[in-house]
């Protein structure tokens, strides 16, 4: 049995059935990295180019806190400046996700809201993280208030876009149906509304936290004296380039985790009551959750150049 | 067809047209009074916030208006902006033709799966652990900045483009392999003029996530070029130049990206628009 299994697909393509599969080729990426890093490793002319092992070696001696390394009085080791990040980034995401409601409720809501804030939200949402986080610095010093308000200022459009494209897209149908056959107003918020809406509000949490943390750890970097982004720019200062990589290697690890044991449960539940459409296309899909999210960006894009159309016509008319 | 349109729309219009033309008319006036009421209100904080916190710390927009001229008159301004201008050229440059390259290698399922977490790494991890490796091993060699603006947005190109592959009509493919067409032939005439447009949207993502980390990188490893300006003024205390560099080159940005790259996009696919009515 064994020989026919191995033998068949050979006719089939050359190479065996396991080397070809997908899954095999995921498995050898990281390989192919390591590769490449020593292959750099083995040619570069530089001094502190660190190979896979003393990189891997920092990183478990800061993982037990064997390393000898004590950041600062306040925030000693890896654990505590995760932590003052992660707290940063969960007070400015609530303040993010309050005032992005609001704001993307009116503007779902109200036309005249729309046209009122929409270049506003559009000119933050396209705003770098190093306007904030230098001019941060500089306004506020070192306190906790300035990456918090650059968690708000790099969060807050993306809930905007994401409520107002969800208020847009409520089943007008459903509700006026509802409306007709006389169903309670709180009912029609329950199971119509809430529902229609819940995809966006979660694409807008995602989106808020992923953003609001790239922008939090450039604002630590210049207007902090503690966190992740101040950590890893500690050992950019020292020239350390394995601390530098280690961190880096952090801080893909936090972001991985990030969106496999919080945002994909999540989603999965969020999701939930959509027909089964979507699951196929997510098993066939290549980059599953994420260009998911490409695809919401590009609608947003393509409704965004439907307004300013309309806008063009209007024009003419009058 | 198009004469007897023509003269549909020539004749005189029914009064339910009229009234409908002018509630469109309306609507749009609306829009625009309140879109110009949002400038003057968001512009009249920023005065008035400036006021609180003081002119030296966070200058107005006034302020702001009068610096501008003042930097394109010191000679600097122009050669900062080709500074960046070149990096972005070279760096996003790169970074798009690979995004492209293994968005189209997505068509065969074993690429999709070496490249799938290593395109999902790059779009979940910040610009910044990119830029401060790559500056770190490299220096002020270029291949530091390069590695950062390469790896930071190929992800987003390639999203896009594999968007596009996802799409392809299936039975063109199908029926190109049935007639035996070679994969060169296919990807000519089925698959790039099919993703042609997708293409044109991952440039403009991609260009909206380059720029940012270019400016970034030039904060930490140049001599010349916007970031490198910005973060000089803001070391000197002079907040009215940081924030006039910052606004100048966020404005072009969004100029370039919002109104050049998005008209293109239109204009260069409008065919598509019409085959689809």
């Amino acid at each position: 049995m064994a020989t026919v299994a191995t033998t068949t697909p050979k006719a089939g393509g050359g190479l065996p059935a396991w080397v070809r599969s997908p899954k095999f080729a995921r498995l050898l990426f990281p390989f192919v990295v390591l590769g490449v890093w020593y292959l750099i490793y083995y040619t570069i002319d530089s001094r502190i180019f660190p190979s896979p092992q003393q990189v891997a070696v920092f990183m478990w001696e800061e993982i037990t806190l064997t390393s000898g390394v004590r950041y600062s009085s306040v925030a000693e080791n890896l654990y505590v400046q995760f932590g003052i990040t992660l707290m940063r980034l969960t007070i400015g995401f609530f303040i993010a996700l309050i005032l992005g409601t609001i704001v993307g409720l009116a503007m779902g809501i109200s036309k005249k809201a729309d046209a009122f804030f929409h270049d506003w939200v559009m000119g933050f949402l396209a705003m770098p993280a190093l306007v904030y986080a230098l001019f941060l610095g500089i306004a506020l010093g070192f306190t906790n208030i300035g990456p918090i308000i650059a968690v708000v200022i790099a969060g807050t459009p993306f809930v905007i876009i994401n409520i107002r494209e969800g208020v847009r897209n409520t089943p007008r149908e459903l509700i006026d149906m509802a409306r007709s056959f006389e169903v309670p107003q709180n009912k029609i918020t329950r199971h119509v509304l809430l529902p229609s809406l819940m995809p966006f509000f979660f694409a807008a949490i995602r989106y808020a936290y992923a953003v609001g943390w790239k922008g939090l750890v450039i604002t630590e970097v210049f207007a902090s004296d503690r966190g992740m982004g101040w950590t890893i720019k500690f050992w950019y200062d020292a020239h350390r380039a394995h601390g530098v990589i280690g961190y880096a290697v952090f801080f893909i690890v936090f972001a991985m985790a990030l969106e496999k044991l919080v945002f994909d449960p999540l989603a999965d539940r969020a999701f939930k009551w959509r027909p089964k459409i979507d699951a196929v296309q997510m098993a066939e899909g290549d980059f599953g959750a994420v260009s998911r999210e490409g695809l919401l960006l590009i609608e947003d894009q393509e409704i965004e150049e439907g307004v300013s159309m309309t806008n063009v016509d209007g024009g003419r008319d009058g | 067809v198009a004469t007897t349109l023509e003269e549909q729309a020539q004749g005189p219009r029914s009064a339910e047209e009229e009234r409908l033309l002018a509630l469109r008319r309306k609507e749009v006036r609306d829009r625009w009074m309140w879109r110009i009421a949002g400038y003057v209100f968001f512009l009249a904080a920023w005065a008035v916030a400036s006021r609180i916190i003081g002119e030296n710390l966070f200058p107005g927009p006034i302020r702001i208006a009068r610096t501008i001229p003042e930097l394109i008159e010191s000679g600097r301004f122009f050669s900062s902006f080709a500074a960046t201008l070149t990096r972005i050229g070279i760096g996003f440059g790169l970074a798009f033709l690979i995004g492209v390259l293994i968005g189209v290698l997505t068509q065969s399922r074993w690429w999709s799966g070496f490249f799938k977490d290593g395109v999902t790494i790059s779009l979940v991890s910040p610009s910044l652990i990119w830029a401060l490796t790559g500056l770190v091993i490299w220096g002020f060699e270029p291949q530091g900045w390069i590695f950062a603006i390469v790896l930071t947005s190929f992800a987003l190109v390639t999203v896009n483009v594999a968007e596009g592959i996802r799409a392809l009509p299936k039975d063109l493919t199908d029926m190109s392999r049935a007639f035996g067409v070679t994969n060169w032939r296919r990807q000519r005439d089925i698959v790039f003029p099919f993703l042609a447009p997708f293409v044109f949207t991952a440039l403009r993502f991609g260009f909206s996530v380059g720029w940012k980390v270019t400016v970034l990188t030039e904060v930490f490893s140049s001599n010349e070029g916007i970031g490198f300006e910005m973060r000089v003024a803001q070391q000197l205390f002079r907040m009215d130049e940081f924030f006039s560099w910052a606004i100048s080159f966020f404005i072009f940005a969004l100029i370039l990206e919002k109104l050049v790259l998005q008209r293109y996009e239109r204009k260069f696919f409008r065919w598509r628009e019409e085959v689809a009515a």
